[in-house]
């Protein structure tokens, strides 16, 4: 995980964390297209030119971790794991409900979810919102963009 | 056919009840995004993109193009009021304009912003309606090496021009290549890099990867930050600009034009690069540079006039060679393609209503901003005062249904979710995800022309600079490269160019 890497005191670890990002993407690129025939130059096969790119991007990862160690010290900005969370999980729970839960259902969960988020919501004013808001939604994209949407519930 | 004739047959689609709606739709919703901090024109489009397949190509692609450069007027609106650059491409409005709204000059600042962008806007149509015709006629012309260089160049340009790390920007272009090479393999029919999921075995949807880099780890980024949202404006009493006010804006606004004219049909270039040299010009060309930021109404009109230049000479390498120069160009091409048609040289010759429609529909969508804009204004500044607490979720379950709308699929909302946690990291660690996009879109065509290139010259890599009008465009990609590495040039870039 490109995370671990932040834990070094030394070196810039925004940089650091990029390069890893970068290898480990190379490291998966190039297993995923492990049994992709090569080709040569004059007639390249599947895997040519993704390996080739998988390559470059390996290299530029090792040279910005190597030149991240070796730079001044610059931490991680703080990761706002509390938005991070409710936001992805307020996605989730879109393509969870969706398919059975219809679309009113899932977008008051949605809503509900991401309010979340925020340490600064209130109650009354999100839960009104998020009335509105799925009102509106099932108005304008069922009945006025005609998605083909449930938007009740089929249990 | 003459230019009179293509700009008569493009104001007559443009003119149609249907168009003049989608229009006037796209430059409220331009407005709207580009008065609130915290959601671009980027994300917007990209949100918007899947309610457009059932429009008619021209209704889509007008209603797309009035969101962009609506966005460049509602960003220089906030700047101007309330000190808040909607869009990074008003930032420098912000020193003038916001010193001038102090001294209780807010009015004649947005109608010289107004009347500036209008007149930025007329001559960039008229330089489209042009250009375009000759550019397409030269880019019907290439073959494989040709194109395969003039996506190199493209691509270098975008790189050099854009802030932030060049070389990692570099890296996120070939990232964007190795992911936009994701499904089977047009030659061989063999999947590549799909894992074995068979939704992406036509290759990975373009909206959940804009949508979720954009849109969800922007959010995620905002709401990490603070948000400040000071109203200070007070009421605009007279938008009516003095006569010393003409006659310091006039040649302002006509340098501004030329400068974002030039700059926007640059690779890279765009809306957010033209502002920041006209400034810098007109600080230059100015007998009295010291009084810029203090309130001087040349700081005002000349970056003004040169984001709204910009904005639409970016079209031109879109329109005449299918060349995204900047990622919300990228996005028109997935509009494009979407709709089933091929982005390239010829576009003006097979479907010259469309073409000529959204050019028409720049100058009418301009007109239409002036006129809407100046009265609403308060309108636009009290939107300002909505909470950021309430416009996220609003902003999620957008993503969400465009999301799920584009491939009539769950799976779309969940590759989404992976690409908004990768865009939250990259925002975290200081990587501008615009590049990977140029990448993701290209990659395809890029991989394509060099294996058709390579394959016609027999593997011999000489292909690309024997064919003269090839070796141009790499030598073009190359002094870019050189400039890049040069210390001196580099210092440079990085004043002219804000974070």
């Amino acid at each position: 995980m490109p995370e671990s890497a932040a834990r070094n005191q030394h070196g810039n670890a925004p940089d650091i964390a990029f390069g890893a990002f970068l290898i480990i993407l190379a490291t998966v690129a190039l297993w995923e297209t492990r049994a992709l025939a090569i080709g040569t130059a004059a007639d390249m096969g599947p895997g040519y030119v993704p390996r080739a790119l998988a390559w470059i991007l390996m290299g530029f990862g090792l040279a910005f971790a190597a030149s991240g160690f070796r730079a001044t010290h610059r931490p991680l900005p703080g990761f706002d794991l509390r938005s991070f969370v409710m936001v992805l999980l307020s996605l989730a729970v879109f393509a969870l409900l969706l398919p059975k839960g219809g679309l009113a259902l899932a977008t008051f969960a949605t809503m509900a979810c991401s309010t979340f988020a925020v340490s600064d919501f209130r109650w009354r004013e999100s839960f009104v919102f998020a009335v509105i808001l799925t009102a509106f939604t099932v108005l304008l994209f069922v009945n006025g963009l005609g998605l083909p949407l449930a938007v009740w519930p089929r249990w | 056919m003459n230019l009179v004739d293509n700009l008569a047959l493009g104001f007559s689609t443009a003119l149609s009840l249907q168009n003049l709606l989608f229009c006037f739709l796209g430059v409220i919703i331009g407005t709207l995004v580009g008065v609130l901090p915290g959601i671009s024109p980027l994300n917007t489009t990209a949100m918007l993109l899947p309610f457009t397949f059932g429009l008619p190509p021209a209704s889509a692609m007008i209603m797309l193009a009035g969101i962009f450069y609506g966005a460049q007027y509602g960003g220089s609106t906030t700047a101007i009021l309330v000190n808040v650059p909607g869009e990074t491409s008003a930032v420098v409005t912000c020193l003038d304009g916001y010193q001038m709204a102090r001294q209780g000059r807010a009015g004649p600042a947005l109608a010289i912003a107004a009347v500036g962008s209008f007149f930025a806007g007329t001559v960039a149509t008229l330089v489209i309606a042009v250009l375009s015709a000759p550019l397409a006629t030269l880019a019907m012309k290439f073959t494989a090496p040709e194109y395969f260089s003039l996506l190199v160049m493209g691509l270098i340009a975008a790189v050099v021009l854009a802030h932030g790390s060049p070389f990692k920007a570099i890296a996120m272009v070939l990232m964007g290549v190795l992911v936009g090479l994701v499904g089977i393999d047009v030659n061989s029919g063999k999947p590549r890099l799909t894992f074995g999921i068979p939704d992406i075995a036509d290759g990975m949807d373009f909206v959940p990867v804009v949508v979720g880099l954009f849109g969800i780890g922007e959010v995620i980024a905002n709401l990490g930050s603070a948000q400040d949202r000071s109203i200070l404006a007070g009421k605009i009493r007279n938008l009516m600009p003095t006569w010393p006010d003409l006659k310091a804006s006039f040649p302002a606004i006509l340098r501004g034009t030329c400068v974002g004219t030039i700059l926007g049909i640059l690779p890279g270039g765009g809306a957010a690069l033209p502002p920041f040299a006209a400034y810098a010009l007109e600080k230059k060309v100015s007998r009295h540079p010291e009084r810029f930021g203090t309130g001087v109404i040349e700081g005002v009109a000349s970056p003004e006039s040169a984001n709204n230049a910009g904005a639409q000479t970016s079209f031109i390498p879109l329109l005449t060679m299918g060349i995204p120069t900047n990622p919300l160009m990228a996005l028109m091409i997935g509009a494009l393609m979407i709709q089933g048609i091929q982005p390239g040289p010829s576009v003006i010759r097979e479907q010259p209503a469309l073409y000529w429609g959204v050019v028409a529909s720049m100058w009418i969508g301009n007109l239409m901003l002036v006129i809407i804009n100046l009265p609403l204004v308060g309108i636009w500044v009290a939107l300002l005062r909505v909470p950021y607490r309430l416009l996220f979720p609003a902003i999620i379950l957008f993503c969400c249904i465009g999301a799920y709308a584009s491939g009539n699929s769950v799976f779309s909302v969940w590759l989404m979710l992976g690409w908004g946690a990768l865009g939250y990291f990259f925002n975290k660690i200081g990587v501008q995800p615009a590049p990977m996009v140029l990448g993701f879109v290209l990659g395809p065509l890029l991989e394509e022309n060099f294996r058709r290139a390579m394959l016609l010259s027999g593997g011999d890599p000489a292909v690309f600079v024997q064919r003269p009008i090839s070796a141009a465009l790499l030598a073009v990609a190359a002094i870019l490269l050189v400039v890049l590495v040069f210390p001196v040039i580099r210092k440079k870039r990085e004043e002219a160019l804000p974070e």
